[in-house]
C-alpha cells in the first residue's frame, strides 16, 4: 500500500478542524505528497471487513481517529465513516460499506491530538489484492466416520452478511488432513447466513486421526492465511459397521462379477471375443484317464525258452547240388556260399528259469538227448545266428555280452559244452537276433526276421563283410562290439534293404 | 451386427462428452491462470490512484458483468473472449505518459493473445450449435462494447495522461475481477 502523510497538522480551533480536513482530502490528491506515515490493513475477519492503520512514525501518538474513504470507480466526495469518528482503537469495522470487493477504496485516516491534526494518511486499497482473508472461527465434533465441522458466523453481525456475493472473489476451504494425505472441501454456501454453518465430512475412516484447516482462497491475487489446525481422533469401528462392512464387500464382489460377465456376455455376441465351446477330438481329454501319460512305454517282450540243439546239420543252400545230404550231415561245417542251419527244439523253461526279468537270453540245449528221433523236417533248426544280428540294442551292455556267448554253435559242438553232456549245449541267444522258425503240427514255416543292423558309417567294412561271407560260405565273423554299438535304427533300416539283395529266402529263412 | 454399431455409436458419443467436458474444464484452469498472471503484470504498473481523484469517471460497468447471474458458459466464452480482446486493444493506444515498463505492456498483451486464441478456438466449436440464449449474450455485448468505447473516449479526451491512464487501469483490474467471476461459471 501507498501511503501519504500529510503533518500539516496545526493548532486550529475544533470548530475549523472538519472543514479543513474535508477541503485538505479533496485537494490533497493533487498536490505534492510527502512520504508515507501509515500503514494501511483491510482484513476480513469473520465475514466482517476490517479496516485497521498503524503509524510508522511512533512518536506522533495521536489521541483519537477518523476515518474517510472515497471510490475510484465514479467521481465521489470523500465520505465520512460515522461509527468511525473520533475513535481511539487503530481499526474500524467497515462491513457493510466496503463490500464491492473488485472496487478500488481510497481511505484516509486523520489523526488527532486534542482538536489538532496530527496525521492524515491516504491510500488505496484494491480488496481482491489488499484484503487479507482471515480463517472463521471453527469447531469440529468427530464421529464414527465423520466428522461435523461447525463454522462460526459473527452472532451479532450488524448487517447480513452477503456470503454468496462473497464467493464470487474466493472459495472457502476446508482442508481435511490425514497423516499424509490432504484433501480440500469447498462448500458451497447459498444465501445469506448469519448463524452457524454446518460441513459434515463423511466416508472418513475410523480409529484415524483427522485434522481440519479452514481459510478463504482468493480468486483473484492474494494471500492465503490458514487456521490453526484442530484434530479429532475418530472411536473405532463397532463389530455391527464390520458386518455391514462384509455384506457390502459381498455386494461389491457380487456387482464386480455380474459386470464381468455381463461385459463377456456382451463383447461375446458383438463379436469383440470369440469363444470356442466344442473343441477339437484331439484337445478333448475329458474321456482319458491322466494316468496314460504316467506309463512307460511297454518293454519289448522277451520270451524265455529252451532251445535243444540237433546234431544233425543240413546245409540249407548250396550250388553243388551233386553232394549227398549224409555228407551234409557228415560235415557240419557248410560248404562255401552257403548256410548251415541248425536244428534246435524249443522247449519252454520252467517258470522259475523264466521269471528273472533281466533274462534277455535263452538257453540252447542239444536236441539230441531230449528229442533224438526227430524228424527232419521237424528238427529243422530254428536258429541261425546271424552275423551282425545281435545288434538290435545299442545299448553298450548288451553289445559286450554278445561278444563272448553269441559264437557260433558249431565252434562249440566239438568243444565242453558249457552244461550237460558232448551232445547237448545250452546257450543263451537273443531272440532279436536270431531267424526262428517255429515248429507247427501242420509244418507250416512262419519265420520270423530278426533285427539287423549294420554300421553304416563304414560301408566299406560292411562291403567287405559280405564277400567274406560269400568266399567262404560261412557267415561273417561277427564284427568287433565297438563296431557293433555304432549303430543305429537308421542304419539297420538301410541294411535290411541292401542285405534283401543278398539274401535268399526259402522255405521261410532267409540266407545271408 | 445392430449391436455392434449401437455400441460403437455408444462409445463414440461417450469419448466425445468426456472430450469436451475435458476441454473446458482445461479452458477454465488456463483462464484462471491467465486472470492471476495478467493482475501480477498489472500491479507491475506503477500507479497513485489516490493521486488522480479528480480525474475519475464513471464508466458504468454493464450490470449482467457486474453482478452475473446464471451464465451458461458458451455465453461466459463469448464474454470473455470479447473483454479480453477489448482490454488486448486498449492497452495498445498511447501509453507514451505514463512512463510503464514497455516489456511488462508487451507480455501482458502477450497473456492475453494467447487466451484470446484458446477461447476463440473453443467458440469456433461451438458455433455451428444453436444457443438459446445467443439473443442476451448479443445484448450483453453490445453493453460490453459500450463500455470499453466510453473507457478508449475517456483515454482520448484526457490525451492519455498519466493520470487519465492511472484511472483506466484501476477499471481495467476491476475487469479482471469480473472475468474470474465469470470464469466460474465455464465449469461443467
Amino acid at each position: 500500500m501507498k501511503m501519504v502523510l500529510s503533518q500539516n497538522a496545526s493548532a486550529i480551533r475544533p470548530l475549523n478542524l472538519y472543514p479543513w480536513v474535508y477541503i485538505s482530502l479533496v485537494f490533497g490528491a493533487s498536490l505534492a505528497l510527502p512520504d508515507k506515515a501509515c500503514t494501511f490493513k483491510v482484513a476480513l475477519q469473520n465475514f466482517q471487513t476490517i479496516f485497521s492503520w498503524e503509524l510508522k512514525n511512533h512518536s506522533i501518538v495521536p489521541t483519537h481517529y477518523t476515518l474517510w474513504y472515497t471510490i475510484m470507480s465514479k467521481y465521489e466526495d470523500m465520505k465520512i465513516v460515522e461509527d468511525c469518528t473520533n475513535i481511539t482503537r487503530l481499526f474500524c469495522d467497515l462491513t457493510g460499506l466496503w463490500d464491492n470487493m473488485p472496487e478500488t477504496y481510497i481511505p484516509r485516516v486523520v489523526g488527532f491530538k486534542g482538536n489538532t491534526v496530527l496525521v492524515s494518511c491516504i491510500d488505496s486499497v484494491f480488496l481482491p489484492m489488499n484484503m487479507t482473508l482471515e480463517p472463521p472461527d471453527f469447531e469440529i465434533v468427530g464421529s464414527a466416520d465423520h466428522i461435523n465441522v461447525i463454522v462460526k458466523f459473527p452472532s451479532r453481525a450488524p448487517k447480513t452478511i452477503d456470503v454468496e456475493r462473497l464467493q464470487h472473489h474466493f472459495y472457502l476451504i476446508i482442508e481435511q488432513r490425514s497423516e499424509e494425505m490432504v484433501k480440500k472441501h469447498k462448500p458451497r454456501i447459498n444465501g445469506n447466513i448469519t448463524g452457524d454453518f454446518i460441513y459434515v465430512m463423511d466416508k472418513l475412516i475410523p480409529n484415524t486421526n483427522y485434522c481440519v484447516s479452514i481459510y478463504f482462497e482468493p480468486k483473484n491475487l492474494g494471500t492465503i492465511t490458514k487456521s490453526p489446525l484442530k484434530c479429532a481422533l475418530l472411536p473405532g469401528q463397532e463389530p455391527e459397521s464390520s458386518e455391514s462392512a462384509k455384506i457390502g464387500g459381498i455386494i461389491t464382489a457380487f456387482l464386480i462379477a455380474t459386470v464381468f460377465i455381463s461385459s463377456v456376455v456382451t463383447l461375446k455376441r458383438t463379436g469383440y471375443l470369440c469363444l470356442r465351446l466344442d473343441l477339437p477330438s484331439a484337445l478333448n481329454f475329458s474321456n482319458r484317464p491322466t494316468r496314460i501319460f504316467l506309463e512307460l512305454p511297454p518293454l519289448e517282450a522277451v520270451d524265455t525258452v529252451e532251445v535243444i540243439y540237433v546234431s544233425r546239420k543240413k546245409k540249407v543252400w548250396d550250388y553243388n547240388y551233386d553232394e549227398s545230404d549224409s555228407e551234409e550231415e557228415a560235415t557240419p561245417t557248410t560248404s562255401a556260399g552257403g548256410y548251415t542251419r541248425h536244428g534246435l527244439i524249443l522247449q519252454p523253461l520252467t517258470q522259475a528259469s523264466t521269471s528273472s526279468p533281466d533274462s534277455e537270453e535263452s538257453q540252447f540245449t542239444d536236441p539230441d538227448v531230449d528229442e533224438p528221433d526227430l524228424p527232419e523236417d521237424e528238427a529243422e533248426p530254428l536258429l541261425v545266428p546271424g552275423p551282425r544280428a545281435e545288434q538290435s540294442e545299442p545299448a553298450s551292455g548288451p553289445c559286450e555280452r554278445r561278444a563272448s556267448p553269441l559264437q557260433d554253435p558249431f565252434s562249440k559242438k566239438d568243444s565242453s559244452a558249457t552244461e550237460g553232456s558232448e551232445d547237448r549245449i545250452i546257450f543263451n541267444v537273443n531272440l532279436n537276433s536270431v531267424f526262428v522258425q517255429a515248429l507247427d503240427d501242420d509244418g507250416d514255416v512262419s519265420p520270423m526276421l530278426p533285427e539287423e543292423t549294420v554300421d553304416l558309417e563304414d560301408p566299406s567294412e560292411m562291403e567287405s563283410s559280405f564277400l567274406i561271407a560269400r568266399e567262404d560260405g560261412m557267415p561273417p565273423p561277427f564284427p568287433s562290439p565297438s563296431e557293433e554299438c555304432l549303430g543305429s535304427e537308421d542304419a539297420s533300416s538301410e541294411e535290411s534293404d541292401t542285405s534283401e539283395s543278398d539274401a535268399d529266402i526259402r522255405d521261410g529263412y532267409i540266407m545271408r | 451386427m445392430t449391436t455392434g454399431c449401437i455400441l460403437q455409436i455408444a462409445l463414440l458419443l461417450c469419448f466425445s462428452i468426456t472430450a469436451l467436458s475435458r476441454s473446458f474444464n482445461l479452458l477454465q484452469f488456463q483462464q484462471r491462470s491467465t486472470n492471476l498472471e495478467c493482475q501480477r503484470l498489472m500491479m507491475k504498473l506503477s500507479g497513485t490512484p489516490e493521486s488522480c481523484l479528480n480525474n475519475r469517471t464513471n464508466f458504468e460497468v454493464p450490470k449482467e458483468i457486474e453482478q452475473p447471474r446464471q451464465f451458461q458458459k458458451e455465453d461466459a466464452v463469448l464474454v470473455i473472449h470479447d473483454m479480453l480482446l477489448q482490454i488486448f486493444e486498449i492497452f495498445g493506444k498511447n501509453l507514451s505518459h505514463t512512463g510503464w515498463n514497455e516489456t511488462i505492456i508487451e507480455n501482458l498483451r502477450s497473456e492475453l493473445s494467447d487466451q484470446i486464441d484458446r477461447l476463440k478456438a473453443i467458440l469456433d466449436e461451438n458455433t455451428e450449435e444453436e444457443n438459446p440464449t445467443w439473443e442476451n449474450s448479443t445484448t450483453m455485448l453490445w453493453h460490453l462494447r459500450n463500455y470499453y468505447t466510453r473507457i478508449v473516449q475517456y483515454l482520448n479526451a484526457k490525451s492519455y495522461s498519466s493520470c487519465a491512464w492511472t484511472v483506466v487501469w484501476t477499471e481495467i483490474y476491476r475487469n479482471f475481477s469480473f472475468i474470474s467471476t465469470l470464469t466460474d461459471y465455464l465449469q461443467n
